[in-house]
């Protein structure tokens, strides 16, 4: 017969039990999650029937990883929640869609500033550079600390094919071979597969500094014109205009 | 009868019913024993004096210092 | 039936447990001085100087790890090696080589992760921010470490095993699981600390959260519940209130715990039901710890003058008050009505504190005024350093949570507030504004903890200092005679 008392004195019993006790919590929560397929929106043109939210490009993602490296996260959420208030404040509320491929999440847990989920167009590249560098400039009230840094820092591009690897082995389609640039080209359509072409990765990143001149100097390319790049594309993916009112309450 | 009911507890989406009710019957389980005979639990409660079984010089020479160090006390 | 036959304490490994509760000490001063800088650079952003390295973004990770893993982690590391061996009346296993390279590769881990978060390498998931290599390295660390511990345990004299040690078990074994699945990422090569983590967007934030909340859940709980079963019925020189408590405890917390993660994520983008489920089990939870609480308060019945005499008994019963203090409150913020205003404001921060200062870190002061003088067979240097220790501790905690409750509902009800035509209120900023004065009042309550930590370390100091004094007195004498 079982008997606890053999728990008590039997060390390996206590690992195995403890072990099925502590586990299956994360397993019947996470584990479904990676199954069932309502988690992750599925957000396609309702014209084109191209997908709307795609992987970032090689500027942004770079601009991404300074996000990251600067801890931003620590101070800014990247979720906005279904609420009259964030709605009036920030915008439609995030879908699990417009983050799926981000390596790691950023939603964060605290928002000592306000959430960052739909910056992207708020503001001019000027003010973003202008409150980046400097934000008690712009801001009188901020808190935030200035990021000189980013201004006159040349972005390092050293790594840039290794990075992109990287992500397209965690799930990212990035294309490396013409099967898979054809695949995007279906998914994405042609000028958005253009730019997950790792081949062509530090040509597109040089092309998108240069027409969009995030850092208003054309001269080089700087941490600061990746960072402002990732920062004018959040949230605008999706364009909600597109779609019936009601049409995601269905995948909450 | 019984492929329905098979079908229902292998769907992902029953997982956490399925597993909340194991668990929860285990709970009772564990409760049950734990206090259901008096045998068992004065066994259990003689458990209680294990960290105090291993008094050694060091013990007592900091349990002295303290009482006579603390306020009020003889 | 328990036999008594105490082991003399030159048969234990004590040189182990002695280096890491000075590890913790130290980790303990850099952690809250990283804490009470990054405080003060809210209240007074000024202090980032424009310089890198020490801006709020990468200082505040240094914090985090600093007194989670460094502070936290060595003591538990000391109490759990030193439980161990006195409840199982058997020498640590594993020699002097395996338990020292616990003790180094633990501590150097740290250090160089926090060396590199103020280089800008991390992993950006709060908590688990070291990078990929020093993620390898704590893995391997942790693994001995659990064979130390069980091979100690299977050695042991005693036939059963205290209830102090399963609650260490369940934390080393669940600390394994996190760390293990929430750090999987796939580097962007050898050389670089680089990696972007296997998930992404919506199951990437349930990893993590299972992760986030059970760090405190096993890290932060479980194991100082084992810390907690132990030192208090010795300090109280009284046993545990009652033994079947401590084990429907046990297996209730492991059980719930790790379902309750989720209520990190409500209203965000993952389905609704394990939102729901998260915030039924955290409900749930409150029974467990708040049953635990009990077990420990309870302990000291019967023997409530120590309340007045003895300040480490103080230390115990005030960290348990909190601890049951932050227990409730937990619950409650999971609700989903309570969360849509607690979510990303001070009021969480305030709440992790609670727990963090009132309960963590006040038993752990508890537990090494108790165990320090046994180590180094001496007594405390002064008592009534202790008490202003207290004193410090207790006023800084309650400083701190209040300025955060202030500081956190209050931001909660401005962004929430509309005027009479229905807009906003008040815009963000504003809200910034408002809460200067909390967060200069956060700053100040945070010194306070840290000065009494200072004290605590000198009071240490002294002791350790006089204990080798007292053993050199004979050794000279008898080598003259």
């Amino acid at each position: 017969m079982f008997k606890h008392e053999s728990i008590e004195t039997n060390s390996g019993m206590l690992i195995v039990l403890t072990l099925v006790a502590i586990s299956i919590g994360g397993l019947v929560e996470i584990v479904p999650l990676h199954y069932i397929n309502e988690t992750v929106e599925d957000v396609k043109d309702p014209v084109t029937g191209l997908d709307a939210v795609r992987p970032y490009t090689p500027l942004e993602q770079r601009g991404r990883d300074i996000y990251t490296r600067e801890g931003c996260y620590l101070c800014h959420s990247q979720m906005i929640r279904p609420f009259r208030d964030e709605d009036l404040r920030y915008g439609h509320y995030s879908l699990a869609a417009e983050s799926k491929y981000d390596h790691p999440f950023q939603w964060g847990s605290k928002r000592t500033g306000p959430d960052l989920a739909r910056v992207g167009g708020k503001y001019s590249n000027e003010w973003q550079v202008q409150h980046l560098t400097a934000p008690r400039s712009v801001v009188p009230e901020s808190i935030m600390p200035n990021y000189p840094w980013l201004q006159t820092t040349n972005l390092d591009m050293s790594d840039l094919r290794d990075r992109m690897v990287a992500l397209k082995r965690v799930g990212v389609p990035y294309s490396l071979t013409t099967v898979e640039y054809e695949a995007n080209v279906k998914k994405f359509g042609e000028s958005v597969a253009k730019t997950l072409d790792i081949n062509r990765a530090e040509d597109n990143l040089m092309a998108q500094a240069r027409a969009g001149n995030y850092d208003g100097n054309p001269a080089n390319v700087s941490e600061m014109d990746a960072l402002v790049a990732y920062l004018q594309v959040l949230g605008t993916m999706v364009d909600f205009k597109k779609f019936d009112e009601d049409y995601f309450i269905q995948f909450r | 009868m019984l492929t329905d009911f098979w079908t229902w507890i292998l769907d992902l989406g029953n997982s956490k019913t399925v597993a909340l009710l194991i668990f929860f019957t285990t709970f009772v389980g564990i409760v049950i024993y734990v206090y259901s005979s008096r045998k068992r639990s004065e066994r259990l409660e003689s458990y209680r004096y294990m960290p105090l079984m291993d008094e050694d010089e060091a013990d007592k020479r900091v349990k002295a210092a303290e009482a006579s160090q603390a306020k009020g006390e003889k | 039936m328990a036999h008594s036959a105490a082991l003399s304490s030159e048969q234990y490994n004590y040189d182990i447990v002695k280096k890491f509760a000075i590890a913790s000490i130290i980790w303990g001063i850099l952690g809250m001085t990283a804490g009470v800088y990054i405080a003060s650079e809210l209240a007074w952003p000024f202090l980032n100087f424009d310089i890198a390295q020490i801006t709020f973004g990468r200082l505040r990770p240094l914090h985090t790890s600093g007194v989670i893993f460094g502070f936290g982690g060595n003591a538990l590391f000391a109490t759990s090696y030193y439980v161990v061996q006195r409840t199982c009346q058997t020498r640590l296993a594993g020699g002097t080589f395996w338990p020292n390279f616990t003790f180094w590769g633990w501590n150097a881990s740290i250090l160089i992760a926090g060396l590199l978060y103020l280089q800008g390498f991390t992993q950006a998931r709060e908590y688990a921010e070291p990078v990929w290599f020093i993620d390898l390295a704590i893995a391997v660390v942790w693994v001995v470490y659990f064979l130390i511990f069980t091979v100690t345990l299977v050695k042991r004299n005693q036939p059963h095993i205290y209830v102090a040690n399963w609650f260490y078990m369940s934390f080393i074994l669940a600390t394994a699981l996190l760390h293990i699945f929430n750090n999987l990422a796939v580097p962007i090569s050898l050389t670089s600390p680089v990696s972007y983590s296997l998930f992404s967007g919506a199951q990437d934030a349930m990893t993590q959260w299972w992760y986030g909340h059970n760090a405190v859940g096993f890290f932060l709980t479980a194991a100082f519940l084992g810390m907690m079963y132990y030192f208090v019925p010795k300090q109280a020189g009284r046993p545990v209130y009652s033994y079947r408590l401590s084990i429907i405890h046990f297996w209730a917390l492991s059980f719930m715990y790790m379902w309750v993660g989720t209520h990190h994520l409500h209203w965000t983008a993952i389905p609704d039901w394990t939102s729901t489920l998260a915030a039924a089990f955290s409900i749930m939870l409150l029974m467990p710890s708040w049953g635990g609480m009990i077990n420990g308060i309870m302990t000291l019945s019967g023997a409530w003058d120590k309340l007045r005499t003895d300040p480490i008994m103080m230390f115990m019963i005030t960290a348990l008050s909190f601890y049951g203090m932050s227990t409730f409150e937990g619950p409650m913020m999971s609700l989903k009505s309570v969360n849509a205003l607690s979510h990303y404001t001070d009021w969480t921060v305030g709440h992790v504190h609670s727990g963090a200062l009132g309960w963590v870190a006040m038993i752990t002061f508890a537990s090494f005024y108790h165990m320090i003088p046994r180590l180094w067979n001496t007594t405390l240097y002064s008592m009534q350093l202790v008490y202003t220790h207290f004193f410090l501790a207790t006023i800084g905690t309650i400083l701190y949570i209040t300025a955060l409750w202030v500081s956190g509902i209050g931001q909660g009800l401005m962004l929430r507030a509309f005027d009479e035509y229905g807009n906003l209120a008040y815009t963000f900023v504003e809200t910034v504004a408002f809460m200067h004065g909390p967060l200069v009042a956060r700053a100040v309550g945070g010194l306070f903890f840290l000065s009494g930590m200072l004290l605590m370390a000198f009071n240490i100091y002294m002791t350790i200092a006089r204990a080798k004094q007292e053993s050199t007195v004979p050794a000279t004498a008898a080598a003259k005679a």
